[in-house]
């Protein structure tokens, strides 16, 4: 049985002239929390994107449980255990709470197209036991007295904790947060924390871009840096300090947290 | 749920269904319109309101369902309420074949392309394609419903064939609310990448939306054949398309929104007869001022249809 | 080999009308990215708007002198009217979401297409012979003056349009709206201005096709706008919307085609194929011939 594992050989990314990834090639064992970083505009996303099918790499390989994921779609992407958040929030913002955690469970439901039309008490079972999934992510995720409120109207924390809600409710074997603590603030961030721990005690291995290097150092076993799409150095948290290569990108860099 | 939208519904349902009695023949055939019209309306809200997509042909499934009635009984003798299986699925059938290769353009061609399938099948119902359409006239003398053998020759009986098939619509669209299928409409017209990137095959839902307000639509060309004992090519250019698309965007996406709109477009013009040559051009007036002020129409769609187990606490609703 | 040069001849009158038409097209959807479905109502209104001038202001006078008057108070007054259009139907949904500006384009559509049935009736009336019935033959072609001047006309209105655009300020102003509407209003540019300039072009330019519709086919109707003004909308898509030299491009490829299918396969045919057409190239090249101008947010 294939290990899960992420790797990712050589993949590059062009935008016409423009190498916004540069044959990366990373490895995320199993059961890490995984931190890829790097200065603004490094690629980070792009190289997110590649991986969850938003893009297809032009050259390179991703391979998830050994299986060659390159050049499929999101939602194929999805199906076999990669869940990703966005950097900018993605919420289906006019619908409640409880509906945007409902969405997660889409590729969990047994439903076909024909029970859009007509109910069978399959169907029916179906429905129940997919809103009893959506009342653990409330439960775990301190949601509940908001479930019937429109994300639109909440908090920028407590949206971001919808949409990791939602990924959850897609009981994802590979998380994958983009900028999950931006805009949180040292109480949220703490929280954040607390939560991607109790998601990774549940199994789940965790890919995250993160700029907040306090919480980067602290969270993570093992990153990845890039500039300029290309890696520049990985190693421990301990090693990547040290790094003079990695120092030197981040000269400058307005993102360390000092206190 | 205060009372209106508790008791409102139920309560026009039941007076929908003893109108016919308190009407007279002219007014009986309004209420008959009111009701087909009702039914293509939604079909093109579920593509267009909960889908998002800028369909622009609706009339076209109207009329494949309506000229589908027509010509198996007129040229093949069946009973009328026999063609009713083929005239949804046929239409549902070109509903999936004309949306696969055209859903994924971006909202504007899309639109021009609907409309382009709409003048196409307006064409080939024109020059009589096999001799089957029956040319500019259309098709006509076509039978009167019949049940068990008697015919229902009433005008009152097809009032009451298109009030069965608007509750119909009502439940199968009811249905869509609480399913898979039609909650992934919703999140892939709200954000059609995020919805992939939950993990919803998004083309897939696109056309199944597609199909079903075709099949739709197709039924309700079964009533209107009914009605009129014929079908002609009039009937169902883009005109009535470009009707069907404002009725959904102005009224909103929602049932009362959307009979609120086929109401003000088809039968106040019949009691204000006076007004009937106004009529598009204080409707152009009304859409230009419903998007300004009201974008989302005048009765828009709501969410937080969740369990109620879920509603904890003091929160109320979206 | 007749048919087939009268078919071109007749092709490439009727595509340089869909050319000026679909120039009005392009323009706005260049810029504000609407399909400004008034705008074949504009057009049709437009032949009305001469009709009316040339029997109330004219006197019925068809000389050259007041031929040439005719066409400019026809442009000036529909130039007017796009602007009042704009102003009241789309600046104020700049900031709403596509969806509505394209209802309150049709909503206009409505208001304008039955505005003019309720000033100039619903029946068909017949435009005036301002262009005196000259036929010239060619071995077995034959070509009208009205021909003749349309497409010299056409043709000299495109080649000024494009030199504006290309080789003036406005012009460049006009295409850097198209391509960012923010960024031109960052680098001064007066989008507002740049954009009632494009109404009052596409307008006139609308005018004159309306007016040459008129001469061409003599019988005009309220509702002829829409189906024209699709065609046309067609015809920017084609060239590639957005894309002026496009605009003019797709009109002519479009006029041909309609003319060789009408001529050789049939004309009840000739709507259902150009759409068959159409639709194809959605499908298969979507930014059209010579490609969009237009910045697509990823």
């Amino acid at each position: 049985m294939a290990r899960n594992e992420l790797i990712l050989t050589d993949v590059t990314k062009r935008f016409g002239g423009l190498t916004a990834v540069d044959a990366l090639s990373l490895t995320v064992k199993e059961g890490m929390i995984y931190g890829l970083i790097g200065p603004n505009g490094a690629g980070k996303t792009t190289a997110f994107n590649n991986i969850t099918g938003i893009y297809k790499p032009e050259e390179g390989s991703i391979k998830w449980r050994g299986e060659e994921i390159r050049g499929l779609t999101p939602y194929q992407i999805v199906d076999r255990g990669i869940v990703r958040t966005f950097q900018t929030i993605r919420l289906f913002s006019q619908m409640s709470v409880a509906e945007n955690i409902m969405s997660g469970r889409h590729i969990k439901s047994s439903q076909k197209w024909w029970h859009g039309i007509i109910h069978t008490p399959g169907s029916k079972r179906d429905e129940l036991a997919n809103w009893r999934k959506v009342e653990e992510q409330l439960d775990f995720f301190k949601l509940s007295e908001y479930a019937a409120t429109a994300t639109c109207s909440l908090p920028y924390g407590l949206q971001r904790r919808v949409e990791m809600a939602r990924a959850m409710a897609v009981e994802p074997t590979l998380l994958i947060l983009d900028e999950p603590a931006a805009g949180l603030n040292d109480k949220e961030t703490l929280e954040l924390l607390q939560t991607i721990y109790q998601i990774r005690d549940k199994g789940v291995t965790v890919l995250l871009i993160e700029h907040d290097m306090d919480m980067v150092m602290e969270l993570t076993d093992y990153l990845t840096v890039i500039n300029f799409g290309k890696k520049i150095a990985e190693g421990t948290p301990a090693e990547i300090q040290k790094n003079p290569a990695v120092i030197e990108a981040y000269l400058g860099s307005e993102d360390d947290d000092d206190e | 749920m205060n009372t209106v939208q508790r008791f409102g519904p139920p309560l026009a349902l039941l007076v929908m269904a003893f109108l016919p009695f308190a009407l007279n023949p002219r007014w009986q055939a309004v209420a008959i319109t009111f009701l087909i019209f009702s039914v293509v309306a939604l079909s093109q809200d579920i593509v267009l309101g909960k889908s998002g997509m800028f369909n622009m042909g609706q009339a076209l499934f109207f009329g494949m369902g309506a000229y589908t009635t027509a010509i198996l009984n007129a040229k093949f003798g069946w009973p009328m309420l026999a063609t009713i299986p083929l005239a949804i699925l046929i239409p549902a059938l070109f509903g999936i074949i004309l949306a696969g290769p055209i859903v994924h353009l971006r909202g504007d061609y899309l639109l021009v392309t609907t409309i382009g399938f709409n003048i196409v099948f307006v064409q080939v119902l024109q020059n009589d394609l096999g001799g089957l359409t029956g040319g500019p006239n259309g098709i006509f003398g076509l039978d009167p419903l019949s049940l068990f053998g008697t015919n229902l020759t009433s005008q009152v009986a097809v009032y009451y064939f298109a009030f069965a098939v608007l509750l119909l619509t009502l439940w199968v669209m009811r249905n869509l609310e609480k399913s898979k299928p039609g909650r992934a409409m919703h999140y892939l017209r709200e954000d059609q990448l995020a919805a992939e990137s939950i993990g919803i095959n998004t083309r897939v839902y696109k056309i199944f939306a597609f199909g079903l307000g075709a099949g739709i639509a197709g039924l309700a060309g079964t009533v209107y054949a009914t009605q009129y004992a014929a079908v002609s090519p009039e009937g169902f250019d883009f005109i009535q398309s470009v009707l069907f698309f404002a009725i959904v965007i102005v009224g909103g996406s929602s049932v009362s929104g959307v009979l609120l709109g086929v109401f003000i477009m088809f039968v106040l013009p019949e009691i204000f007869r006076e007004f009937a040559t106004w009529r598009f051009f204080i409707f152009g007036f009304a859409m230009i001022l419903a998007m300004i002020l009201r974008p989302r129409g005048i009765v828009p769609a709501t969410f937080g249809k969740i369990p109620k187990f879920l509603i904890k606490g003091d929160s109320h609703g979206a | 080999m007749d048919i087939f040069l009268q078919q071109l001849a007749n092709g490439l009158t009727i595509g340089s009308m869909f050319a000026l038409v679909a120039l009005g097209y392009t323009m706005v959807y260049g810029v504000m990215r609407l399909i400004n479905f008034a705008h074949g109502d504009m057009v049709a209104a437009s032949a009305f708007v001469g009709l009316t001038i040339y029997t109330q202001v004219m006197g019925e006078a068809a000389s050259l002198g007041a031929v040439i008057a005719i066409f400019l108070l026809t442009a000036v007054s529909m130039a007017v009217i796009g602007v009042i259009l704009e102003r009241l139907a789309y600046r104020p949904l700049r900031e709403a979401p596509r969806l509505s500006a394209v209802v309150s384009a049709l909503g206009a559509s409505l208001v304008i297409q039955n505005g003019v049935m309720l000033i100039w009736g619903p029946r068909m009336r017949i435009f005036p012979e301002l262009v005196p019935q000259v036929y010239w033959e060619f071995g077995g072609v034959v070509i009208s003056m009205i021909q003749v001047i349309i497409l010299v006309l056409s043709l000299v209105l495109m080649i000024a349009l494009y030199l504006f655009v290309e080789k003036t300020r406005m012009g460049a102003a006009i295409r850097a709206a198209s391509i960012d509407q923010d960024a031109a209003r960052l680098m001064g540019i007066d989008v507002n201005r740049v954009i009632a300039l494009i109404f009052i072009i596409g307008s006139s330019l609308g005018a004159v096709g309306g007016l040459f519709i008129g001469l061409y086919y003599r019988g005009i109707t309220f509702n002829m706008g829409w189906q024209y003004g699709l065609y046309a909308f067609i015809a920017a898509i084609i060239g590639g919307i957005g894309n002026i030299p496009g605009a003019m491009l797709g009109g002519m490829l479009l006029g041909l085609f309609n003319a060789f299918i009408a001529g050789y396969v049939s004309s009840t045919w000739a709507d259902a194929f150009t759409f068959i057409l159409l639709i194809g190239i959605l499908i298969v090249r979507p930014t059209g011939i010579l490609g969009e101008r237009v910045a697509e947010k990823v």
